[in-house]
Formats: C-alpha cells, structure tokens, sequence
C-alpha cells in the first residue's frame, strides 16, 4: 500500500526576479514501512519535496495523496489536522516548545487531538525513545541536544502517525550521538513506521533502504 | 485549556516585560475609575444641595414688582396648585442676634403643599406665629417656643422645617416663614413676588407653561414663567459632561497602556515566530495561535484592570474624603458602577490590542515561519 504518492508534482515560487521551479513535474510513491533518503544540492528541492508530503505547502500542480487522502483543495484547518494526526516532524533544531517540560512536548500533540489518558502514555514513549521517567520535568533548555532529539521523535510518534518526516535529523548532533539517533528511528521503522529522512550525510542515507536523488527540482535517481 | 495554560508560561517567561505592561494598564483603569467616582460624587453632592423637583412651574413678574392678583387668579385656573407667596429680606432678632433674614409670606394652608416640617406643628389659618428653617434654627439654636422678633412684633416659632436644599423657587432653610396675614401686617404688599404651580402629570408641564404664558403674556410680557424640568435636566446634562469629560481623559492614560501592550504583543509575535511554525506543522490550528495571543492579552487586561479598580476606588476615597469631606459618595451604587468601568475599559483595551498581533501571528504560513531565524 502506498503511504505517500505525488503524480506530476510542479512547484513554482514566484519571487520578484522572476519565478523558480522549486520542483518539476515529479511523480513518486512511497511504500508503508519503507525507510526513505532524500538527497541532493542546496537548491535542489530537497525541503520543498518534505514540505509538500508533510502537508505545510501546497503544490502549483499535480496531485498529492497521504494514505490515500488527496490533499488538493483541503483548507488550511483540513491540513492542520492531517499534519496532527498523519505526520510526525522530526526537525534539524529539535524545535521542542520551549515553555512545555519534555513530557509536555510529548503530551502536546495527543491534547490537541484529544486524546484519552495523554499523561501516561507520553511517559510510556519517553521510555521508548531511551530517555529516564525523570528527564521528563526538564525544559528543553535543560536537555543535551542528543536527549531533545529523542524527544522530538517521541513527540513525533504521539498520535501514531503514517509517517515521520525527518529534516536532517542528525544536522546538530556529534558523530556517536547521532549513530544513536539513526539506530532509534531505524529501531522505529522496524516497528513499521514509514520514515523520510532528508540529509546531506551518505552515513545517514546509509541506514535507509532507498534514497531519492533530487536535482534541479526533479528525482534524478533513485537508488537502492 | 491548553492555550491559556501556553498564555500563562509565555507572559511568566518576560515577567518584567509582562509587569510593565500590567502597569500600563493599571495607571490607565486606576485614572478612569478614580475620575469617574471623583465625577459621581461631585454630581451627588450637588443634587443633595439642589431640591429638584420636575413638576414645578414656577411664575416670576416680569417688568412689574409682582404678580398681580388677578393675574394670580388667570394662574389658578391652569392647574390644581397654584401656591402665591411674598417675600421681604429684614431686619430680624433671633436670640439676641440681629440678622437679616428672607421672610416669606404664605396661605397658611399652602405650607404643608410645599414644605416638610422637622419639629412643632404647621401654621394654623391667620397664624401669627412663624415656622423657621433648618439652617436658622440649628445657626441660632432656636427651639420651638421661642420668639422672633421682626419689627415690632413678636411671632412664635411654631415649628422647624425640614432641611430642603437649594431650589429654584424659594430657599426655605435660612428663611422665615409666616402667614399672608402676618406678611400684609408686616409690609404693604399688592400682589405676589412669585407663584409656584405643581402640575399632576411631569408630561403636562410643557402644556401648563404655554397656558400661564398664553393667558398672562397677551400684549405684553407681565411674567417669566420657568419649568424646573428644563434647569433640572440642564443640570443633569451638565454632570454628564463633566463625568464624560473626566473619563476622557482617563481613558488617554488607558489608551497609551493599550499601545504598550501592542508593542509587547508585536514583539513577542516576531520573537516567537519559529516557535508559532513549529506549533502550526505540528498540528496546531490558526485559531488556537490567536487564541493563545488573545488570552495573553486578556490575562494582563484581568491583572491590570483588577489592581487599577482596586488603586482607583482608593484614589477615589481619597479625594471624595479630602476633597468632598464625605465618604458615603463612594459607596453610592453609582460609584461603584465605574470600578467596573474602569475593569471592563481595562480588559477591554488590552483584548483589542492584542487583536491584531494575535491575527497575525496566527496568520503566519507554517514554512516561513519554521525558516525564520
């Protein structure tokens, strides 16, 4: 089953000194479990491609399905809500809310959809994600940067999504820190969870069973 | 509420940046509420000095030295109460004391038509006894039984009247008041210094003026007639103005507050701006951004509007004790009324200045948000 399916995907930025094609006519599909790369130059389109799969930007033309919803034409609440319940964003700055504890952070997402007994489970997937019941009181101020990633990805995981979304995840992190990040979302993707990674990094790409080559806004390669 | 509990830690997060904005607002409700029971009192203390009564008519002469009899008589005929009384300012003796002093002559029977009495009794029909007012008796400590003496006669006071106030149509607390057959022995008199007409309906008084002029005023003008009605509402309106006025220029105060808080507002808004990206892609909607903003602003408007009614009724007790030398003006539900003014113009503000930087930060696009640095 396909998680994620672009057909003819055009994305063009109008910008003052003329327009850019950001993406150009790319039709992609991503299989249910499947652990994907993107790679490619600054420029190439790489953010653009997560953007449009996470829901945060509309294509200029083709189709967007997320398992099986076609995102065209929703309206901004409509997308927020497939975000919220069909995304997990992972982000380069761990983005944590900065007011919420971690276990807060993880809480967030399942009050927004409402869900049922928040408070324990986002203690059960701080355990996941390797980090001490304890740990979760902290601001992520009082975090390292390898403990605040984990927690960004077990915030990802909240509400059970078809997809996490991963922007150069390991962009911030040491060498042996990130190691441990890339063996948790792949612990995670062996559980099931489809994972796109976006990066610049062949170690990172290297934990991935298929990697999108992008180039000047099209898929030049896909790899295995 | 997950937005409020957002509200909270954000503004706890620039305490110093959120108390000075507090204190905008607290200045801006503490000057509208003390102005606006400063307003208030000063309107009740006046209407407690002024007798204000609506149904009152009131026939002056007008180019002659009194109302004639027979005009008295046309008068009559226009409402049910029509009250004729002279007036003298004497020479009078009380306790000793020489004073001049107004002396009213009236019907006996009129008296208790216009007039309350504190102690004794009223006159009786060609009395020559005399009632006196209030502020007479208590400034001579005149009781009943004793005398005054004007001219050569000797009344008896009869009675005390009850203190009255200030009014349009005669000023019984420092007078005197004695019967018309007292009045005419006293002074040579032809006519009336004035008559007062109590119309039933306060509708009809408009129509009882017109009828007094139409009869009276024929060739030429013989009287001024006056409505109570139209000085009363003068009053009121004046007051008004005054009380407008006062909150006016409160509200300069309340609105320098409100621009305080839209420039805290706007700050916060671009500072957070990643934060507000991050929030949007991950699931929160544009209403629950502008909701967080709106209960920001409406957390400080609460704090500040409750402390500034609190300081402003202080404010107010103050000036009512200092200014006014009574307290009692400040609990008058009226007084009270603009405590809650003062809450509501407070919150008020601040919810609106916090509009606009609420719909903004909700309107910002998720993936420009996130790239903002």
């Amino acid at each position: 089953m396909k998680v994620v399916e672009l057909v003819e995907v055009t994305k063009v930025y109008e910008l003052p000194r003329g327009s850019i094609k950001a993406l150009d006519n790319v039709t992609a599909g991503i299989e249910a479990g499947e652990f994907i790369s993107i790679m490619g130059p600054s420029g190439s389109g790489k953010t653009t491609f997560l953007n449009i799969i996470g829901c945060l930007d509309v294509p200029t033309s083709g189709e967007v399905l997320i398992g099986n919803e076609k995102v065209n034409g929703l309206s901004d609440d409509q997308l927020t809500k497939l975000r919220r319940d069909k995304i997990g964003f992972v982000f380069q700055q761990f983005n944590l809310i900065p007011t919420l504890t971690a276990l807060e952070n993880i809480e967030y997402p399942m009050i927004l959809k409402g869900v049922n007994g928040h408070e324990e489970r986002s203690k059960e997937f701080l355990r996941s994600v390797g980090l001490d019941e304890q740990l979760g009181e902290n601001k992520p101020n009082e975090l390292s940067g390898g403990e605040q990633q984990r927690v960004a990805i077990a915030r990802a995981l909240a509400n059970d999504p078809d997809i996490i979304l991963a922007d150069e995840p390991t962009g911030n992190l040491d060498s042996k820190t990130s190691k441990d990040i890339m063996q948790l979302l792949q612990a995670t993707n062996e559980r099931g969870k489809t994972i796109i990674v976006v990066t610049h990094d062949p170690l990172v790409a290297g934990y991935t069973s298929r990697t999108f080559r992008l180039v000047d806004g099209r898929v030049d390669r896909v790899g295995v | 509420m997950i937005f409020f509990e957002f509200a909270k830690r954000n503004l706890a997060r620039h305490k110093f940046r959120s108390v000075l904005a507090v204190i905008g607002i607290v200045i801006g409700v503490m000057a509208i509420t003390a102005l606006g029971i400063l307003g208030n009192s000063v309107r009740l203390a006046a209407s407690e000095q002024l007798y204000m009564i609506g149904n009152e008519v009131v026939v002056f002469p007008y180019g002659e030295e009194a109302v004639s009899e027979d005009n008295f008589k046309l008068i009559e005929k226009t409402a049910d109460v029509a009250i004729p009384i002279n007036s003298m300012v004497d020479k009078v003796v009380l306790n000793g004391e020489s004073e001049l002093v107004m002396i009213y002559g009236m019907r006996s029977e009129d008296v208790s038509k216009l007039l309350e009495k504190e102690d004794g009794q009223f006159l009786k029909h060609g009395s020559l006894n005399c009632l006196v007012g209030s502020r007479l008796a208590d400034n001579y400590e005149l009781r009943v039984g004793e005398r005054a003496t004007i001219k050569s006669q000797k009344p008896r006071i009869v009675g005390i009247l009850k203190e009255r106030g200030m009014g349009f149509d005669i000023n019984p607390d420092n007078a005197i008041i004695v019967s018309d057959k007292m009045f005419s022995s006293l002074y040579n008199s032809s006519g009336y210094n004035l008559v007062v007409v109590k119309v039933g309906k306060i509708e009809e008084v408009e129509e009882v003026r017109k009828d007094i002029e139409d009869r009276l005023n024929k060739k030429e003008k013989v009287v001024m007639v006056m409505e109570l009605k139209q000085i009363v509402e003068g009053i009121k309106e004046f007051f008004n103005i005054l009380s407008m006025f006062l909150i006016g220029i409160g509200s300069i105060s309340l609105v320098v507050a409100g621009v305080s808080i839209l420039n805290v507002m706007m700050m916060s808004t671009v500072e957070r701006t990643k934060e507000i990206g991050v929030m949007r892609a991950i699931g929160t909607s544009k209403s629950g951004i502008l909701r967080m903003f709106l209960f920001e602003s409406l957390i400080l408007g609460t704090i500040g509007g409750v402390i500034g009614a609190i300081f402003g009724f202080g404010v107010g007790f103050l000036v009512d004790v200092l200014i006014l030398k009574e307290a009692s003006y400040l609990f008058a539900p009226s007084s009270i009324f603009y405590v809650f003014v003062g809450i509501a113009f407070g919150i008020g503000t601040s919810v609106l200045s916090g509009l606009y930087p609420a719909w903004r930060a909700s309107r910002l696009k998720p993936i420009e948000a996130l790239r903002y640095e």
